[in-house]
């Protein structure tokens, strides 16, 4: 096997390459093709929107919600109007919580979890509970 | 949270419960022993040569091995494994592991050997347990076949998380695989340009789970990658009986019909995309135009009165 020299350091290198390969698009013929990718991502949003609703539904969380004044059928709605990505990683947080039960962890997960439909929907300008989050005027 | 003073193996003595051998001993994996630092080379060769192919540590060390971290970051593994035309398939959690040895596969642990302040990582290769003495075998540094105890091994392993990757040759699938994991690590070949062994994989996904949609998708968009538009044809006409509710599938098989020449079928699967609509709507009402306008059902740019006139 031949052995190259490389000017950048191996890391540097590795990086660049890595950057390069994801950033481009693999075969550009394919414009007009849906691809593989997105079908995957679509997937996941999928089944990540599928959780987020599962949780949305349980009493417990209805019920803090509506403590908060917050009508449950509207949190759905914009839980539904999430993107893709967002959708996902919305899941992600959901599914570190912990599992139920009446325990300190469980009301402190709940706790969260409404903290981050509020901030969610706060961000796509349908409430405004919390200051720091930059209205537009 | 991981509570490092009470390690909880039930996990792994539940083995037996679920039909497992309460013992099971991977004999013919190959065994390099480490250079120093070198522990990323010599894990992923020992599992690359068992999967088929033939290779040394030192041929993997400029593609895995970062001197100045002196080890081995785990992306570099599944991209070395990828580019090699094997699936990087990651456990999704130390239940996992018990499974997969049973049932012959080996996998490549990340072990933080040290403390969570000052770590020492270390990859080796898990090819045995034994459930009753309570021992994981593994090809670790310069041992074959090291017998680790179980409670020793639980709390290393899982300060990186219980990080485990198998490299398994396309046709096979690992013995915890879920459909979606399964398909996403093919992706990971189609994204690498491994595109025949990304063939084999979808082809595989699809015998189990023959309605997968991405894995149809997938198939045909390597199909068409390497310019055999008739065999993406054929696959995307299986995703459609499969799933005929999918505009992706649609519009996917209009384009390669367009470029077969079939222009009306090309048109009618354009317009059925269109009607099935979705989130793609804009993509499909894209193609469809481009189709319209090369049979010349729509006046062509060049036909357009320009701004102006």
């Amino acid at each position: 096997m031949k052995t190259v020299r490389y000017r950048l350091k191996p890391v540097s290198m590795f990086l660049a390459v890595l950057m390069i390969l994801i950033s481009m698009p693999i075969h550009s013929a394919l414009a007009a093709m849906v691809s593989t990718d997105d079908v995957i991502t679509s997937g996941r949003a999928d089944k990540a929107r599928a959780l987020i609703s599962e949780v949305l539904a349980r009493e417990d969380i209805q019920g803090a919600l509506i403590a908060q004044g917050i009508d449950p059928l509207e949190a759905q709605a914009r839980v539904d109007s999430l993107s893709d990505r967002e959708a996902i990683r919305f899941a992600a947080m959901v599914e570190q919580m912990p599992a139920g039960g009446a325990s300190v962890a469980w009301v402190l997960g709940l706790a969260v979890f409404v903290f981050l439909v509020l901030l969610v929907t706060d961000i796509l300008g349908y409430t405004d509970i919390f200051p720091f989050v930059k209205k537009k005027a | 949270m991981i509570d490092s003073c009470a390690v909880n193996l039930s996990r792994y003595r539940s083995a037996p419960a679920t039909g497992l051998p309460a013992q099971h001993v991977l004999d013919h994996i190959p065994f390099f022993p480490q250079a120093d630092y070198q522990c990323g080379p010599a894990a992923l060769a020992m599992t690359l040569a068992w999967s088929g192919l033939s290779v040394t540590p030192q041929a993997l060390t400029s593609s895995v091995y970062t001197p100045s971290k002196k080890g081995s970051i785990q992306p570099a593994m599944i991209g070395a494994a990828r580019r090699h035309g094997r699936i990087a398939y990651i456990l999704s959690g130390p239940e996992d592991l018990i499974r997969e040895i049973a049932a012959g596969h080996p996998v490549i642990v990340l072990q933080n050997l040290g403390l969570a302040w000052y770590p020492v990582w270390h990859y080796a290769v898990a090819v045995g347990y034994d459930l009753k003495s309570e021992a994981m075998l593994l090809h670790s540094g310069r041992t074959a076949r090291k017998r680790v105890p179980l409670k020793l091994f639980h709390r290393t392993w899982a300060r990186s998380n219980f990080w485990g990757m198998m490299t398994l040759p396309p046709k096979e699938i690992p013995a915890t695989a879920t459909d979606a994991g399964f398909v996403e690590s093919v992706f990971g070949l189609e994204q690498a340009g491994q595109l025949e062994a990304a063939l084999e994989g979808y082809r595989t996904a699809l015998n189990r789970w023959p309605a997968n949609l991405a894995a149809g998708i997938g198939l045909a968009n390597v199909y068409y990658a390497l310019g055999d538009f008739a065999a993406a044809e054929r696959s995307l006409r299986a995703t459609i009986g499969h799933v005929p509710e999918s505009g992706a599938a649609y519009n996917n098989l209009a384009q390669v019909l367009w470029d077969q020449g079939k222009g009306p079928e090309a048109l009618k699967a354009a317009q059925t995309a269109v009607r099935l609509g979705g989130k793609r709507l804009s993509v499909y009402q894209k193609t469809l135009n481009e189709i319209q306008k090369g049979l010349g059902l729509l006046p062509s740019d060049r036909d357009r009165p320009q701004p102006g006139e």
